[in-house]
């Protein structure tokens, strides 16, 4: 389709950051794809009662919805205020993206057991020390014991958490004893992975209270059983099957497919699957096989958090984030999809449709129509791996090489921060990073996390935000889609450390690092918790005193939010970009902006410019510092 | 003369009006009957979206004189005495556009409607309720409108409410009682929010 080419620009411009995004959104319009930012267009104007969050849909007395300006109707038809509605809704969301993570971190561990027990097909205990680490925790006794009785008790203990009866969750314990005080107070220690969601799928019923107050609160329980509950158990049962990751090199952008190999792209977010497609694509017969249909080689990329998860402990290329799916395929040169859940399309195989891509499901709870289900079983996964390798290459000669425009030049950057990584390249102990932090080189550290979303210009939040904080010489560390950004941007290499202020660049240089940290998928959001605790443990504060901040600029999803309110809920301030669906309440607004602080000494606060985001968090850390008098 | 008064910072973009218009112009007059129609009813009212995702609910004026109709060729577009209301004779309407052409708020359409019994589009545009204004109801946008964005009343009547706003605003700046309540300050936060959000998007103007 013929657009004019300056119009094209324009709109191209609006709608990414980044020049190689530029390049296929332009070729997605040329080729007449429709994208997210397509339909947002044509979902203007969204509803306003919706966007406020006084909107209630629960029940079939309603749907009802308030005023907003203070007129009449003042109160659904069961007598919820907006303050109420409100609050619902905010609890319904966060329990579903608490969901989300929890449920994605049950997967992991129900392989980790089958593994120990023999019944799994390919995988591994790789990292053994860890396991041991996490074992004690959990008080297992480790003397004496095979890597798979360890295993076998560690999965069991915490599949138990799902649905304990014993009232808390093990790995709640890390945050330190100060922080854990004050979640006692406020009686929000959560009590199971489980139970916190149900009981906020239960109070969200019509006539379960009507003190928003007090929904809030739950909803700051339910998400620190995300955070430091399924989220955690996401990330260290990945670490011990596929290993704890640690620095790497590795490239980033579309850029990242190649003309002559069969490419594959790894979409969604448990690596459980996609970690046997690394090993299949490793087959001799497969890559023979490969060559005989003409292509040089089998290439995998990864996309959003799957990728994130690979690239952390494979240094495997990573297309992009969300916004990136639909280009990927754009690109005309993508053999296979292969998708888990979570942030998938769901038109991703209407985009398909338009190539010669072939969408392949791989999980039974995430059934697209119009993709190939080639269903993940432990038992068998290697085998489905291969066979999807194998759909890749067949489906290779397919490809119309007319119809490819892959972006130049991929991002150099790095990855695979986790804590231990970042423990370890300090010596050990964060010594050196607090004496640095307290000689003011380093004034403080900003967890940048959360999405890409199409009513923001993609990766502007993230790269505007990151920039202006590295050049406050703010430490920070990323996850999710803004790190993936970060790393098209070319912010994720030690280079970038010229970017920032003289004292946090100078910390870099001495280690080598990037001002920028690439700590990992959206769950391990969970390590951003365990430094920052850690780090607090050895200062023998709370979390909430030190110098720490969360943003989430691009966030679109209910996941996010689980991941902004156990942030605050820890003690760290979070500052959201996209308002979320509170303004309807001005109660609401200010127990979470405001009256949070006072609990818990932290609070939220939205502020759709990145530069005076950056303002708001250079306050609250400098706020943070004076507290502990430095 | 009654009128449909659209005070814009009140309009949020639910689209209420939408749905209840195009409910009002079937046959079944519900919403489950209404959605499973051939011809489909569509709305007469259009909320579009403007600078900064801010909206405004755009209907007929019904204009007097009204130049849609002083254009029409065969008459089609007549008033009705009773209502004050530019109403449609679809069987004359021959979808010339002519009245469109001249339509000063780009408020005409042409759809199919159960109306006339024709294969073919005729000017559906708003026909001000007259049904419902026979039997004393209010037009179906305004019934539907739940944040006082439309409003139906004698015209004057209307006006009057904001002449005497504006008074007691000039004579007494803070904290005057007004009729027609400000918008308030979380409202006001949230338009702002989404006027910078606008600014780095798609939406950028």
């Amino acid at each position: 389709m013929y657009i004019d080419p300056k119009v094209l620009n324009e709109e191209a411009e609006k709608r990414c950051l980044d020049k190689t995004d530029q390049e296929i959104v332009q070729k997605a319009m040329e080729d007449g794809i429709e994208t997210a930012w397509d339909r947002l267009r044509k979902q203007q104007p969204q509803c306003g009662f919706g966007q406020l969050g006084i909107c209630c849909n629960r029940c079939v007395m309603g749907p009802c919805r308030i005023d907003p300006f203070g007129g009449e109707p003042k109160r659904g038809v069961c007598g919820a205020t907006n303050d109420l509605i409100t609050a619902r809704n905010l609890l319904d969301d966060l329990a579903t993206g608490a969901a989300a993570h929890s449920d994605h971190g049950r997967e992991v561990i129900q392989v980790l057991l089958e593994t120990a027990e023999g019944k799994s097909q390919g995988y591994q205990i790789l990292d053994a020390e860890k396991l041991k680490t996490v074992a004690t925790e959990y008080g297992i006794e480790t003397e004496g014991k095979s890597k798979e009785e360890m295993a076998k008790a560690l999965a069991l203990a915490m599949l138990e958490e799902f649905g304990t009866i014993k009232n808390e969750i093990q790995l709640s314990r890390r945050a330190p004893a100060k922080t854990q005080e004050m979640w006692k107070k406020l009686g929000i220690v959560p009590r199971s992975v489980d139970r916190e969601i149900v009981e906020a799928m239960h109070r969200v019923h019509m006539g379960v209270g009507a003190d928003y107050a007090n929904i809030l609160l739950h909803a700051l329980r339910a998400s620190l059983s995300d955070g430091w509950g399924g989220s955690m158990m996401a990330t260290e049962g990945s670490d011990i099957l596929f290993g704890t990751p640690t620095p790497n090199t590795a490239l980033a952008n579309l850029g990242v497919l190649k003309k002559d190999e069969v490419n594959i792209v790894m979409h969604g977010h448990n690596p459980i699957l996609s970690e046997m497609v690394v090993i299949a694509a490793d087959d001799p017969d497969l890559k023979k096989l490969a060559k005989e249909k003409g292509a040089k080689g089998i290439n995998l990329v990864g996309m959003c958090c799957t990728g994130n998860e690979l690239l952390m402990r494979h240094g495997i290329p990573i297309a992009g984030n969300e916004l990136d799916q639909e280009l990927a395929i754009a690109t005309g040169s993508v053999e296979v999809m292969v998708i888990d859940y979570q942030c998938i399309f769901p038109s991703i195989t209407d985009t398909a449709k338009c190539y010669h891509t072939k969408v392949v499901s791989t999980s039974a709870l995430s059934k697209v129509p119009g993709a190939t289900h080639m269903e993940f079983h432990p038992e068998n996964a290697l085998d489905t791996a291969k066979e999807i390798v194998k759909l890749a290459i067949e489906n290779y000669p397919n490809r119309n090489p007319d119809r490819v425009r892959i972006p130049d030049k991929p991002m150099k950057m790095m990855a695979g921060f986790s804590e231990e990584a970042i423990r370890g390249a300090l010596g050990g102990s964060y010594k050196p990073l607090i004496d640095a932090i307290v000689a003011g080189k380093i004034r403080g550290a900003v967890g940048i996390v959360g999405c890409n979303n199409p009513k923001v210009k993609q990766d502007y939040g993230h790269i505007t935000l990151g920039k202006e904080l590295i050049k406050r010489d703010i430490l920070v560390v990323e996850t999710g889609c803004a790190a993936i950004a970060s790393g098209k941007a070319g912010l994720l290499v030690p280079e970038a450390a010229s970017l920032a202020g003289d004292g946090l660049r100078s910390v870099c240089e001495a280690l080598k690092i990037p001002p920028i940290l690439h700590m990992g998928s959206c769950v391990d959001c969970s390590r951003i918790l365990v430094l920052a605790a850690n780090i607090a443990k050895e200062l023998n504060v709370g979390i909430e005193d030190l110098p720490l901040g969360g943003a989430a600029p691009e966030w679109y999803s209910q996941k996010a939010i689980s991941i902004g309110a156990y942030f605050v809920a820890s003690g760290v301030f979070t500052v959201l970009d996209v308002p979320p669906k509170i303004f309807g309440s001005p109660n609401v607004i200010n127990l979470l902006t405001e009256g949070l602080n006072g609990l818990i000494n932290a609070a939220f606060a939205v502020e759709p410019d990145p530069v005076k985001a950056a303002d708001i968090l250079e306050e609250v850390i400098e706020k943070k510092r004076k507290g502990l008098g430095i | 003369m009654n009128t449909v008064m659209v005070k814009p910072e009140r309009c949020i973009g639910c689209r209420h009006c939408e749905v209840a218009c195009a409910i009002e112009h079937s046959q079944n007059k519900t919403l489950f009957g209404a959605v499973s129609e051939d011809p489909i009813p569509k709305p007469r009212i259009h909320v579009e979206v403007g600078p900064g995702l801010l909206t405004f609910p755009n209907r007929c004026r019904h204009c007097d004189p009204a130049p849609c109709l002083q254009v029409c060729p065969t008459g089609a577009l007549q008033r009705d005495a009773e209502t004050d209301s530019v109403i449609v004779d679809y069987a004359k309407c021959i979808a010339c556009a002519a009245c469109a052409m001249v339509c000063p708020f780009g408020i005409i359409q042409f759809d199919k409607t159960y109306q006339i019994a024709l294969d073919r589009n005729v000017n559906t545009k708003c026909d001000h309720c007259i049904d419902r204004q026979r039997t004393g109801r209010i037009p179906a946008c305004v019934e539907a409108c739940k944040t006082g964005a439309l409003e139906f009343g004698d015209v004057n009547d209307l006006i009057r409410t904001n002449r005497k706003d504006f008074t007691f605003k000039i004579l007494r700046p803070s904290g005057a009682e007004v009729e027609v309540p400000e918008v308030p300050p979380n409202i006001q936060a949230y338009r702002d929010i989404m006027k910078s959000i606008a600014d780095i998007g798609i939406f950028r103007d």
